[in-house]
């Protein structure tokens, strides 16, 4: 028989932990420096991976996810896990932002993190349809007394023995910072490492550019989702099952994420680069 | 607190099914690549899906392992992490010479994982002590079933053949590059199918009278499922000769496995039909 503890969730942080985490990421860009060059593109495509991670892993923080407690109104949120909400919002924004490359950095990342924002804004308004008119139970966030955007009272909607139900409205409007954010960060990972192919694989495979596009997409795509869920599932572990949003006491554990994401998107990043790059 | 207690009795030990998971898989794809190589042929393409197979069984039960202690994220967010690094390592590797990159995968596989792992349970303090092991072979079996079912398609699990297909233009060979596994995103598909297949049998027998034998013969049925729309996809790019070979291997292995996971479901839901209803004394 064994007993062990169950995990808390933690609370605090951990210095050394942290600082092993900035280490392996400073090693790496230096790393990358040295091997590469400080203003090449791949150097620049590391970094903007990096960026794009800890973006990702900030904005999952910003979801309203309910898990089965809201499934069954005990818990305001969307009904379903960090990872799937996240993946979702993301994936949708990646989408967007895709299609938007050919007209330059700036206007793919914005379409990603709109599509992203679009994604869990139509999600946040029919779950909302759902639980109101479906469920029959009003919006109340068992976190706060007071919407922090709205201001309305939240107490006197609240059921006894609940936590909460329904999306209220920060949990709507963080859902849709959330998805912008993933989204914005997602394409920015895309475009970093669509980038790095489009120039290294027509040498690695001897073929012109426009034979190798598709390949060089799909691999950008590929990785940009695989650094998308990594990251994803990261801030998930560090909410450890159900959050309101932004104004929910467990966003303040976010820098946390943010130092887990950095370091490895740092090791996924560069190890989907040398994959072109070697 | 609270605490997991959990009584251990009867059942294969987890280091068992790793070692018998990893061992199977790396000789499955070697089987697979050499095979094709010595003999020139398509044929042996179907190892792929066994080896992918063999890393379904061995994940199905790391996520057992490492669930147990309650996440709080959900079974199939282990099967994201799984998948998102295994992809990554599963193309490194693929870049070296067949017989050095099953080998070469299980190290960068290992190498992310363990940092993966190590934020995770120090950085995040989630603190479950098997999260670090359970990581590291979460991103094996990802990247492991990756390049299986690559091999499946492909014939080959180097990035060479991942990236172009072959297609006959008036009767000469053109090496194409946009229908090929990557150039055509079946690396997507392939993706999908292997992360839902890892983290689904754990996801749908846990709970009360949870039985190792039946979460993995669920799992080795998931993994034939998973090799039949492989098998249909390696159309693009196999012999018809190694095509049906494919189909036959993978649709005989679902239909057994299915047909046994059936008969411990029964064995498991007459187990509880055995129970009877709590009765109410009469006259009170």
């Amino acid at each position: 028989m064994t007993v062990t503890p169950k995990p808390t969730g933690g609370v605090g942080m951990d210095p050394v932990a942290n600082a092993l985490s900035i280490i392996l990421m400073i090693a790496i860009i230096g790393a990358a420096w040295i091997l590469f060059g400080w203003n090449t593109l791949v150097f620049k495509a590391l970094v903007a991976v990096i960026l794009g991670g800890a973006l990702v892993g900030f904005g999952v923080h910003f979801v309203p996810v309910g898990g089965a407690p809201a499934a069954m109104g005990q818990a305001p949120g969307i009904a379903t896990g960090v990872a799937m909400l996240a993946a979702g919002a993301g994936l949708a924004g990646l989408f967007g932002g895709a299609f938007a490359v050919p007209l330059g950095l700036l206007t793919s990342v914005v379409a990603g993190g709109i599509g992203g924002a679009l994604m869990m804004a139509i999600t946040c308004l029919f779950v909302t349809l759902i639980y109101t008119y479906g469920m029959g139970i009003p919006s109340a966030s068992g976190k706060v007394k007071v919407d922090p955007i709205t201001g309305d009272t939240q107490a006197e909607y609240k059921s006894q023995g609940t936590e909460g139900h329904g999306l209220p409205f920060s949990s709507f409007a963080g859902g849709v910072i959330g998805g912008f954010l993933g989204g914005f960060g997602g394409t920015l990972i895309y475009y970093a490492l669509l980038q790095v192919y489009e120039a290294k694989l027509p040498t690695l495979l001897s073929a012109s550019a426009s034979a190798v596009a598709p390949v060089a997409v799909s691999l950008a795509g590929i990785f940009a989702i695989g650094m998308f869920l990594v990251n994803a599932v990261l801030a998930a572990y560090n909410i450890t099952g159900t959050t309101e949003g932004f104004h929910d006491p467990k966003f303040a554990r976010f820098p946390r994420a943010i130092f887990a994401s950095l370091a490895a998107s740092a090791v996924c990043g560069i190890v989907a680069i040398l994959v072109a790059a070697l | 607190m609270t605490v997991k207690i959990e009584v251990k009795e009867g059942g294969t030990p987890h280091n068992t099914i790793m070692w018998a998971g990893l061992l199977a898989s790396l000789v499955c794809l070697y089987l697979g690549a050499g095979l094709n190589l010595a003999f020139n042929a398509y044929t042996f393409s179907f190892f792929g899906g066994l080896a992918a197979v063999c890393a379904i069984v061995w994940g199905s039960n790391t996520i057992k392992t490492l669930c147990s202690y309650g996440i709080g994220t959900g079974v199939p967010s282990t099967g994201y992490t799984s998948f998102g690094a295994g992809v990554i390592a599963m193309l490194l590797a693929s870049r070296v010479s067949w017989y050095l990159a099953p080998i070469v995968l299980v190290i960068v596989a290992a190498i992310i994982g363990l940092i993966l792992g190590y934020l995770a349970n120090n950085v995040i303090m989630m603190k479950i002590p098997v999260l670090i092991k359970s990581t590291v072979e979460l991103v094996m079996v990802g990247a492991l079933v990756l390049m299986g079912l690559a091999l499946m398609t492909t014939s080959s699990y180097s990035l060479l053949s991942m990236v172009s297909t072959q297609t006959s233009l008036l009767g000469l060979p053109v090496a194409g590059h946009a229908g090929s596994f990557i150039g055509i995103a079946i690396i997507a598909v392939a993706f999908i199918l292997g992360m839902i297949a890892v983290q689904h049998p754990f996801n749908a027998t846990l709970g009360p009278s949870w039985q190792q034998d039946r979460m993995l013969m669920l799992a080795a049925e998931v993994g034939f499922l998973t090799m039949i729309p492989v098998a249909f996809m390696s159309i693009a790019y196999l012999s018809p000769l190694a095509v049906i070979v494919s189909i036959v291997v993978s649709v005989g292995g679902w239909f057994y496995t299915y047909n046994q996971f059936l008969c411990l479901s029964k064995r498991d839901a007459a187990a509880w039909l055995d129970a009877k209803p709590i009765r109410e004394p009469e006259g009170h």
